[in-house]
């Protein structure tokens, strides 16, 4: 059997391994981005908003190409509908903050750019497993039913938030539940919306979690809410129902039709302390690499991936991939991303220690209210 | 609702979004998945901690005791009824 000889190899063609695998290249190494879908970005978990800082963070280009809607800024309700409005278009910023985008398409958007940079993609090739030898690593990957072995000098895990390289790797403890947001959304119509990001809060709402309503470009609106199972004894799904029919908004939903179904499990969890071992690195979702108060994770993928790929592009011909010599990512990444974002996990850890309700609801809407404001630290993690 | 004993697990797939937030929560020391990336069906799990039934947006996860004849679902609890299976 041949094998493929590449310098990296990166599991997983999402916003982090594609982003990674661009900035290794461009830095002049031989990547190889495998994906096991044959249509990256499906099914869809993630409801799509970023902003503008996160594009230019990941050196992506704004492009219509990806593009489903606008957003101005933020509108954060109580749970009993009382309102906090960031819209920037008031504190007289013109152009868009941030953008929905479509998911498929800004998936297969970041893969082209990487193939463009030099990265050779693989589509419907799944990783079985790995062994480290002679200063490298080499992966079984089972690409479009027949098996390929890839040698490398690092894999990165991009894997997603059930990534099997981390768990390989030993690097990935089991998940709580308690810091795993349980998320549904559906695309509807005959909402409307004003290009503003809603987030409604609320234990009545979304137990741990909260609900949200996103202009979604041609007259449809995504409707969603992430719960926290230990918090609720009844699933997303039913929440969301609940919300649409029951909630002070439930006016609006009247008339909604509801044209898909997403969801997913979005990591609330602190990053993982460790994101790196022999011939190995771990970027986005792997990582946990998500925002835990908003639960936002591409920007953290898009950025984490950049700060993961010119590391790798500045070790250059020099690279080896022992652990030793990979420090340096974990390091640079804390120091530009793990610190906030460890931060922000204790932040969401104190609100819902809260048990009084009514405070914990005030808190978290408080909170949100605060991040979402022009001069919030946070507004650029 | 924790079993103590080894159980196995089964998908609606009329329920099932594909997302695998089972197998992200799962704690098996190997990854315990089906070759649709959900929960691993129709195989033991003794560890039983049932995460991956919680975690599920749309409740499509049921499971059985392996060693008894009842067979019990999480889901009986939406009250839309989805994943719901009496057996």
């Amino acid at each position: 059997m041949s094998v493929y000889d590449v310098d990296v190899l990166v599991v997983g063609s999402g916003p982090a391994g594609a982003t990674t695998a661009r900035y290794a290249a461009q830095g002049g190494l031989r990547v190889l981005l495998v994906d096991k879908k044959s249509e990256l970005g499906t099914p869809v978990e993630c409801s799509g908003a970023l902003s503008e800082h996160a594009l230019e963070d990941g050196g992506v280009p704004i492009d219509e190409e990806y593009i489903l809607a606008p957003a101005y800024g933020f509108l954060t309700y109580a749970a009993g509908g009382e309102q906090i409005r960031h819209d920037y278009r008031s504190y007289g910023r013109a152009k868009p903050l941030g953008y929905v985008v479509d998911r498929k398409r800004f998936d297969r958007y970041l893969s082209s750019l990487a193939s463009l940079a030099g990265v050779e993609v693989w589509l419907r090739s799944r990783m079985r497993g790995y062994i480290i030898e002679d200063g490298h690593i080499y992966a079984r990957i089972e690409r479009l039913g027949s098996e390929q072995t890839v040698r490398a000098r690092v894999i990165v895990g991009a894997d997603g938030v059930m990534s099997h390289v981390a768990l390989w790797a030993g690097l990935s403890p089991a998940i709580r539940l308690q810091d795993m947001a349980s998320c549904l959304q559906y695309i509807v119509n005959n909402v409307e919306t004003e290009g503003l990001l809603e987030i409604i809060v609320g234990q009545a709402h979304a137990p741990g979690g909260y609900a949200w309503v996103f202009p979604k470009g041609g007259g449809y609106a995504e409707v969603g809410l992430g719960v926290i199972r230990t918090m609720t004894e009844y699933d997303a799904r039913c929440h969301l129902e609940r919300f649409m029919s029951q909630s002070f908004m439930r006016d609006r939903f009247a008339h909604a039709n509801i044209l898909e179904v997403q969801g997913g499990g979005v990591p609330l969890a602190a990053p993982l302390k460790k994101l790196v071992a022999d011939h190995i690195m771990l970027v986005g979702d792997a990582g946990r690499h998500v925002n835990p108060l908003t639960g936002g994770g591409l920007h953290t993928s898009l950025r984490g991936g950049r700060i993961a790929g010119e590391y790798l592009a500045s070790l250059g011909g020099d690279l080896v991939g022992e652990m030793g010599q990979l420090q340096g990512y974990q390091e640079q990444w804390f120091a530009q991303m793990g610190d906030d974002l460890t931060s922000l996990y204790r932040q969401r850890v104190a609100i819902f220690k809260e048990r009084d309700i009514e405070r914990q609801d005030a808190l978290l809407f408080e909170t949100l209210g605060q991040y979402f404001n022009p001069h919030s630290k946070y507004r650029k993690v | 609702m924790k079993p103590n004993r080894a159980v196995s697990f089964n998908i609606v797939w009329q329920a099932c979004i594909g997302c695998s937030a089972c197998v992200a929560v799962c704690p098996q020391p190997e990854p315990f998945v089906s070759p649709h990336d959900t929960i691993a069906l129709n195989t033991p799990c003794s560890i039983a901690c049932m995460r991956c039934v919680e975690v599920c947006p749309t409740s499509a996860i049921t499971f059985e005791r392996l060693a008894g004849v009842d067979i019990d679902t999480m889901a009986a609890k939406s009250p839309l009824g989805v994943g719901e299976r009496a057996g």
